[in-house]
């Protein structure tokens, strides 16, 4: 009874076939090519070496926030954008515990952009526990920033010069190395 | 072997692929579409399997254990579609193929921000070797009698589903998590008259990869791996007869456990990874008389309580399913 036929195997080879045959995706077979497109200097657009386009956005108070006019007085910004995820938790607890206390006259922007208002952006910061100082709290009420950045759960570094250095997945050391080098 | 003690080898098989942890399944922003084990019962040549899952999300717990809640007006789900095959390959070995196929519903209150996408999960190959199998379900003569069967084996998780790092257009349509990975898994279970129970240990691995694209965009390579994981889960059923033409019924519960270490972003820890999971899960399975059909429904519940995870969402899911066993 133990001994089966071999036979039974081939509804399981059909299937390792209709596996085989369905995994056609990156993943597979996952890239470490540098497929970045190369950039024009003094283009402006989301890529590293772009100039970061102008935007302004209320915090949470309804109080409108220009990213160039931070810039004049800063030497960058970062840009982290939240949906109020278990990962996006993470990523501000440790941008929190870290980026804040070691470059506390960079800004970090934290943006909302799945609220659709500010006081829907305030709702959730605060069900989330995030009604905390530090980071400043925006509204991208039609997610229009984070469309053009690309960018969930990512963040980004624009410099005092307006030119983006980073733009991806979060990682401190990575963030920290990026901060360090800003002019 | 006896028709019951191989239906109630089956049940217990049913009750442990509702228990096993498969925290792979939440979707959205953490990757999802991963379907659950599927063991063949001791001396059946193969069996098909088709489970239709909905997982509804419900607040997460963050890295330091806390509850909290998802944004108001969030509203977020997946279902899942999972073929299972799984074939006997001669004496005590046997294999099993499932592929699920996942649908992801999410709707956050802002204007816009409402999807609903669709793809392939990830898929899992196992293999399993059965090391020993139980003397007697009905009788205990001599310690040798107490021993459970013993299954083990590894299973192999191929990123067939959407991950991050494909060209998707946002973690919306993320339906799995890019990586693959190994686990070994130890699979005990026992039998007594009416009574069925089971525990389930494992560990794995995640192979690193290459990252050069996220979410659509094209970005700076660099290596990504996940954290290693262990799990555990047991349940405990009994089995009663409905009728007088011998179908049966079989009522499970079953608590899981699941941790994922931290991974490594360009070989550096990342504090967005790792996490931890409890769950409970009631199963509810009717076997008919030749034993060859079954159907199930069960429910799993992540303990929405502070300190019962860590960094993962806390989801509900239904689950119905129906198996076809080939002697």
């Amino acid at each position: 009874m133990c001994c089966a036929e071999p036979r039974a195997g081939r509804p399981l080879l059909a299937l390792l076939l209709l596996l085989s045959g369905c995994g056609l995706g990156s993943d597979l077979l996952p890239s470490g090519a540098d497929r970045r497109p190369a950039v024009v200097p003094g283009s402006v657009g989301p890529a590293v070496g772009q100039v970061a386009p102008d935007f302004t956005l209320p915090d949470l108070s309804g109080n409108p926030v220009s990213l160039h006019a931070t810039l004049a007085g800063a030497r960058g910004a970062v840009l982290y954008f939240t949906m109020w995820c278990p990962i996006c938790d993470a990523h501000m607890s440790d941008l929190r515990a870290n980026a804040l206390p070691a470059f506390p006259a960079i800004p970090v922007f934290v943006i909302d952009y799945v609220s659709g208002s500010v006081a829907g952006a305030r709702a959730s910061q605060v069900a989330s526990g995030w009604d905390v100082p530090g980071f400043t709290y925006l509204a991208d009420v039609d997610a229009a920033v984070e469309r053009f950045y690309g960018a969930p759960m990512a963040v980004v570094v624009v410099g005092g010069d307006r030119v983006v250095r980073m733009n991806g997945e979060y990682s401190w050391p990575r963030l920290r190395a990026v901060l360090e080098a800003l002019p | 072997m006896s028709g019951d003690m191989g239906r109630l080898r089956l049940l217990v098989m049913l009750c442990l692929a509702v228990a096993l942890p498969t925290p792979a399944r939440a979707a959205s922003c953490c990757g999802g579409g991963g379907g659950g084990a599927s063991v063949l019962p001791r001396g059946e040549r193969a069996l098909l399997d088709l489970a239709f899952d909905l997982e509804r999300y419900d607040g997460y717990w963050d890295t330091g254990r806390i509850h909290k809640p998802d944004p108001p007006g969030a509203s977020l789900s997946q279902a899942r579609l999972s073929l299972t095959g799984a074939a006997r390959l001669g004496g005590p070995w046997q294999a099993a193929v499932n592929v699920p196929y996942a649908w992801n519903r999410n709707v956050y209150a802002g204007a816009g921000q409402a999807s609903q996408t669709h793809g392939l999960g990830d898929s899992t190959v196992s293999a399993w070797y059965e090391a020993w199998t139980e003397r007697s379900a009905w009788r205990v003569a001599g310690p040798g009698d107490l021993l459970p069967s013993v299954t083990v084996g590894p299973t192999l998780t191929v990123p067939t589903g959407l991950s991050p790092y494909d060209d998707v257009a946002s973690s919306f349509d993320v339906t799995g998590r890019g990586f693959y990975r190994l686990d070994g898994t130890v699979m005990l279970d026992k039998s007594y008259r009416a009574w069925s129970g089971s525990l389930s240990l494992a560990w794995g691995f995640h192979l690193g990869r290459p990252v050069n694209r996220l979410y659509g965009a094209w970005v700076e390579p660099y290596r990504k791996r996940l954290g290693d994981r262990t799990s555990a889960s047991g349940s405990l059923g009994y089995r009663t007869f409905v009728g007088t033409g011998g179908s049966s019924l079989a009522f499970s519960g079953a608590l899981s456990w699941l941790r994922e270490g931290q991974g490594t972003i360009a070989g550096q820890p990342d504090p967005a990874s790792g996490m931890e999971k409890a769950a409970v899960a009631a199963t509810v399975t009717w076997a008919g008389t030749d034993e060859d059909w079954s159907a199930r429904a069960s429910w799993s519940h992540a303990i929405q309580r502070d300190g019962w995870g860590r960094n993962f969402p806390t989801t509900d899911v239904v689950s119905v399913g129906v198996r076809y066993v080939l002697r």
